[in-house]
């Protein structure tokens, strides 16, 4: 009968649909049974060269398929990077592994427990051969919290042919470059000082180096509000670039890119920034990139060398992390010598070992390297605190916009808001 | 010039007025999205050098083709859900008599009221504890309970405008109370849900504060969200014809949903008192 | 909107057979609508209502992620250190000035735009399309729009207004930047809420006032307006609400830099930047307390919601 037999044909269906089914469960499950490379999350930002990519791509391959590096790539503003790892660490979220850190996020993250310090018998290994500046930005509290991967500092960008003008060498102090503005101005050439003025992290990374290269600070490692002349001479120096023909008038947005767009428009003297402004210029306004000049900072006390505080990046290990041991070997991996240098090369980002320095390759493609090694070696550092996110808000409102600074109160104003942020008493 | 001439002459400047100031800003960003990165900068309202090359950019990259998938599951998936709970309120709103109505219009109004901002602190904070921080689940229930207000207000309208007797003549000419609904009901019922539809997902699409806020990787990203985070040339830059390209590609749909559907949505916002 | 009284499914002109009888159908009805209302209701006040009641607790604790061992109870001192904060008075300060001089002017190009939608002689659909382009377009691209246009590098107001300084550079221009950014993008929807009121006067008012004599400013000011005054101050309330708690616009032109933050932005950053969260909590339920007591001023004090609008409120 017609029914039977659709009852024996769909009966013979399912056994068959059965089998299938386990056999692919089987194979599936074979296959998914952990035996491939553990993956490793890298939350880093997207760094246009293609360095990190060829880091994690060769450390991966190294690893002999005991972990794959995976990128999670993040935004390109160093602030939204820091939310968006700092809001998935707050909620513990296992699956970080890596962090790639700027330099003054360690303590936060530190104190906080988001990151693992470094085993005691690895962490000197860890920073053999690391310039001071960078090992410095990844400790906290005796420990190292963070592997140094790369370092940034900004040093004096000029005119050649502008300072020719008015017959002058390139300044070593701040009232000197000022005042050359100033006799530019008055000749009708162009004279601008690109610095950033922005409302954001750049304007503390200024008003840090100036206070610093006087020889003051502003908080201690045992946070210890140090306030004190110092800043009123840096406030003092920024408000009267800020009040003087050198200002640009976009000064209060200016950021490192506007600066860079501002001296490639011819409109500028001099610009205080990151060495990725050299490949830059050379590449967009070849006119202005033959007129380049570069040296260091601009001292603040003409007695005293600059302490430039130092940018860059360095790794951390999450503390939520479900394998950290890999993850220290993969972080190990990636700050070897040799990708440093394709970092350095390609990326312009400033190595942390030492050595790379004396190499005639690289200073052939750095010409710069010998201003960027100094600055490394005698170091600024912004303050190291677990509330270095209220602090920096604190400076950039008290210093911005620029104009408007009165010297005498930002002690005051400085001293009070920190002392708040100190016990989350502050409203910025 | 008689009168009605003149009258014409009012009106069509007026329109002419009103169509550049509401278009001016549109134009703006398209004509950036086609400016070369070199002249990106040169401040000029028409491009001197034309390129397509901002968008084929944005589509290389990863962050913008998961924004938008993000933003439109979670866009599809909110305004279907918080659709469904309204049109059930609203139904009961229009239809029935119950005694709380007004409570849940001043509830109602009471989420329409709230500062956003306010809730978005709480949220993150519960999210990171029970896992929903950054998944689409994360964005999804505050979507929807934003929604719920203006569709239940749009939908209650509607359906107050629904000639109910329709319902029970189709009975008395013997169709079951289903199948009087949905072949009598449902039909008439449908502008208007579309209609609240569209409007709850321009709101979805639109919305900023969540998407920042509650997300932050690929993972839920909405666009909004990313655009404010695109990548540039070096770690400073800021990709302006990227940034106008991505803006362009996420305003067209919308524009489109509201040249079409205009005369639903100046209805449905009008509590039907304006139908074209 | 048609003035239709509250229907009921059942026509009550059922003979009273009882007492029980209408009970049960009346009961019939009512369970019927709570099972519909439910789950909206449930999902209105549970998602709101959970973070409201957490909201005021952490703002009564020292609660910083930064610091996760150190919690502890502190009382009304987040209250104390918000109003006694400069930055939290000044964010007022701006907030209140962006509010009042948006909604002003979006109010009067708002009238004039709902006129233009309701008696256009000329292509009155495509007028309302394309005026309901700034209401469809995303906040954020309509911020960078504008932004990117204000810009002294990349943009061309400057030049056309013959500027030579940079306007974004300076609180008074980003003011200004700001505050037409947010008129350019809601005087539509303030349009559409106004056309509501305005659709509902009679046209034979009209008429007999021009038999009658009246100039149009007159019967503008006599007969529209007061009888759109329920529209006009539901129209007033739901923008002065938006623009007190103004985001996306001021986020994307600078953060709030140039004195322009607002008490928003001040939340946002205090909640999610820097994870205090007992200080931001505090902030949370003042600016709740802030927006109430605008609310109760327009509805208690201006009658806003009351009249035919009742039943939409």
């Amino acid at each position: 009968m017609p029914i039977r037999r659709v009852r024996v044909r769909t009966r013979r269906l399912l056994v068959t649909a059965a089998v299938a089914l386990t056999g692919a469960l089987a194979a599936g499950c074979g296959s998914s049974s952990s035996h491939g490379p553990v993956t490793l999350n890298w939350y880093v930002y997207p760094e246009p060269s293609g360095s990190f990519a060829h880091a994690a791509t060769a450390c991966s391959q190294a690893s002999g398929g005991k972990y794959r590096i995976v990128m999670n790539l993040l935004s390109t503003s160093s602030d939204q990077q820091r939310v968006s790892e700092v809001r998935r660490l707050a909620a513990g979220d296992p699956s970080i592994d890596i962090l790639a850190m700027d330099v003054d996020w360690t303590a936060e993250y530190a104190a906080a427990k988001w990151i693992l310090p470094w085993p005691a018998a690895q962490a000197a290994q860890v920073t053999k051969g690391d310039l001071p500046g960078p090992v410095a930005t990844a400790t906290w509290n005796g420990r190292l919290y963070a592997a140094p991967l790369n370092s940034n500092t900004e040093i004096l960008w000029y005119r050649k042919d502008l300072l020719a003008a008015i017959h002058q060498p390139p300044p070593t102090t701040w009232t000197q470059m000022i005042d050359d503005s100033i006799q530019l101005a008055k000749m009708g050439k162009p004279h601008y000082i690109e610095e950033q003025g922005s409302q954001y992290e750049g304007l503390t990374v200024w008003f840090n180096s100036m206070v610093d290269s006087d020889g003051g600070g502003i908080l201690t490692k045992n946070d210890k509000i140090i306030v004190g002349p110092s800043t009123r001479v840096a406030a003092a120096i920024m408000h009267r670039l800020a009040t003087s023909p050198a200002a640009d008038p976009s000064l209060n947005v200016t950021q490192e890119s506007q600066s860079e767009t501002a001296f490639e428009h011819g409109t500028a003297a001099f610009q205080i920034n990151y060495p990725f402004v050299w490949a830059a210029a050379h590449k967009d306004t070849p006119s202005i990139g033959k007129e380049m000049g570069y040296a260091l900072f601009p001292r603040v006390n003409p007695a005293i060398a600059p302490r430039v505080s130092i940018g860059g990046y360095n790794l951390g290990v999450s503390a939520f992390s479900q394998h950290p041991q890999l993850a220290f070997d993969a972080v190990r991996c990636m700050i070897q010598p040799q990708f440093q240098r394709v970092d350095a090369i390609k990326g312009g980002l400033a190595p942390v070992r030492a050595s790379i320095y004396g190499e005639p390759a690289f200073a052939k493609s750095y010409p710069f390297h010998a201003q960027i090694k100094a600055q490394l070696e005698h170091y600024g550092i912004r303050p190291q605190t677990p509330v270095y996110a209220d602090v920096t808000l604190a400076i950039q409102k008290a210093l911005s916009p620029a104009a408007s600074i009165n010297p005498g109160s930002v002690v005051n104003t400085l001293t009070s808001e920190i002392k708040d942020a100190l016990s989350s008493e502050a409203l910025l | 010039m008689t009168q009605r001439a003149k009258q014409l002459t009012g009106w069509s400047s007026a329109f002419v007025l009103i169509a550049v100031l509401s278009l001016v800003p549109v134009v703006w960003i398209i004509m950036l999205s086609l400016k070369t990165p070199a002249t990106a900068t040169d401040g000029s309202f028409i491009p001197h050098q034309w390129t397509l090359s901002n968008y084929s950019d944005i589509f290389k990259q990863g962050i913008f083709t998961s924004a938008l998938r993000n933003s439109i599951g979670i866009g599809l998936i909110s305004t279907a859900l918080a659709v469904v709970l309204a049109s059930m309120a609203a139904y009961a709103i229009a239809r029935l008599d119950f005694p709380g109505k007004q409570a849940i219009l001043a509830v109602s109004l009471a989420v329409v009221m709230f500062p956003q901002i306010s809730l978005v602190g709480p949220l993150y904070n519960l999210w990171r504890q029970i896992g929903l921080y950054d998944t689409w689940p994360g964005l999804i229930v505050p979507y929807m309970t934003f929604a719920l207000p203006l569709s239940i207000y749009t939908l209650s309208a509607f359906f107050r405008e629904i000639p109910w007797e329709l319902e029970q003549a189709a009975q008395v000419d013997g169709a079951t109370p289903f199948q009087a609904f949905r072949k009598v009901i449902a039909p008439l019922a449908m502008p208007g849900i579309v209609t609240t539809f569209i409007i709850v997902f321009i709101i979805c699409w639109n919305d900023f504060i969540f998407a920042i806020s509650l997300t932050s990787t690929t993972n839920a990203e909405t666009v909004p969200a990313a655009i404010a985070q695109f990548p540039g040339a070096s770690q400073f830059t800021q990709p302006i014809g990227d940034i106008a390209a991505a803006a362009v590609v996420v305003t067209v749909p919308v524009m489109v949903l509201v040249l079409l559907f205009q005369r639903r949505i100046v209805a449905g916002l009008t509590a039907g008192a304006v139908k074209g | 909107m048609s003035a239709v009284t509250a229907p009921t499914g059942a026509a009550p002109a059922a003979e009273p057979r009882g007492r029980r009888r209408i009970s049960d159908r009346v009961r019939a009805e009512r369970r019927l609508a709570f099972m519909l209302v439910a789950p909206a209701a449930i999902v209105m006040i549970a998602v709101t209502a959970y973070p409201v009641i957490d909201t005021i607790v952490l703002s009564l604790q020292r609660a910083d992620l930064r610091f996760p061992g150190a919690s502890k109870w502190v009382g009304l001192n987040n209250y104390g250190a918000v109003l006694r904060s400069q930055v939290w008075w000044a964010d007022v300060v701006h907030t209140m000035i962006i509010s009042v001089i948006a909604v002003s002017i979006q109010f009067v190009l708002g009238m004039l735009l709902a006129l233009a939608m309701h008696r256009t002689l000329v292509a009155r659909g495509l007028l309302r399309s394309i005026a309901l382009i700034p209401y469809g377009i995303v906040a954020v691209v309509s911020a960078y729009s504008w932004n990117y246009a204000w810009s002294l590098t990349s943009g061309w107001i400057p030049h056309l207004l013959g500027l030579s300084g940079d306007p974004l550079s300076h609180q008074f221009g980003t003011y200004a930047a700001i505050i037409i950014t947010e008129i350019w993008k809601n005087t539509p929807f303030m349009a559409l809420l106004l056309l509501a009121g305005l659709a509902l006067v009679p046209d034979e008012l009209h008429e007999a006032a021009k038999v009658d004599g009246a100039s149009t400013w007159q019967r503008f000011s006599r007969i529209t307006v007061p009888l759109m005054l329920p529209a006009i101050l539901v129209a007033l309330l739901f923008r002065t609400l938006d623009e007190v708690r103004i985001f996306d616009v001021i986020y994307i032109f600078n953060q709030g830099a140039n004195g322009t933050e607002s008490i928003s932005m001040l939340n946002y950053s205090t909640l999610l930047d820097r994870l205090n969260l007992g200080l931001g909590s505090a902030v949370s339920v003042l600016l709740f307390v802030l927006v109430a007591i605008i609310a109760f001023v327009f509805i208690k004090g201006f009658g806003a919601g009351a009249g035919p609008s009742g039943k939409r409120a």
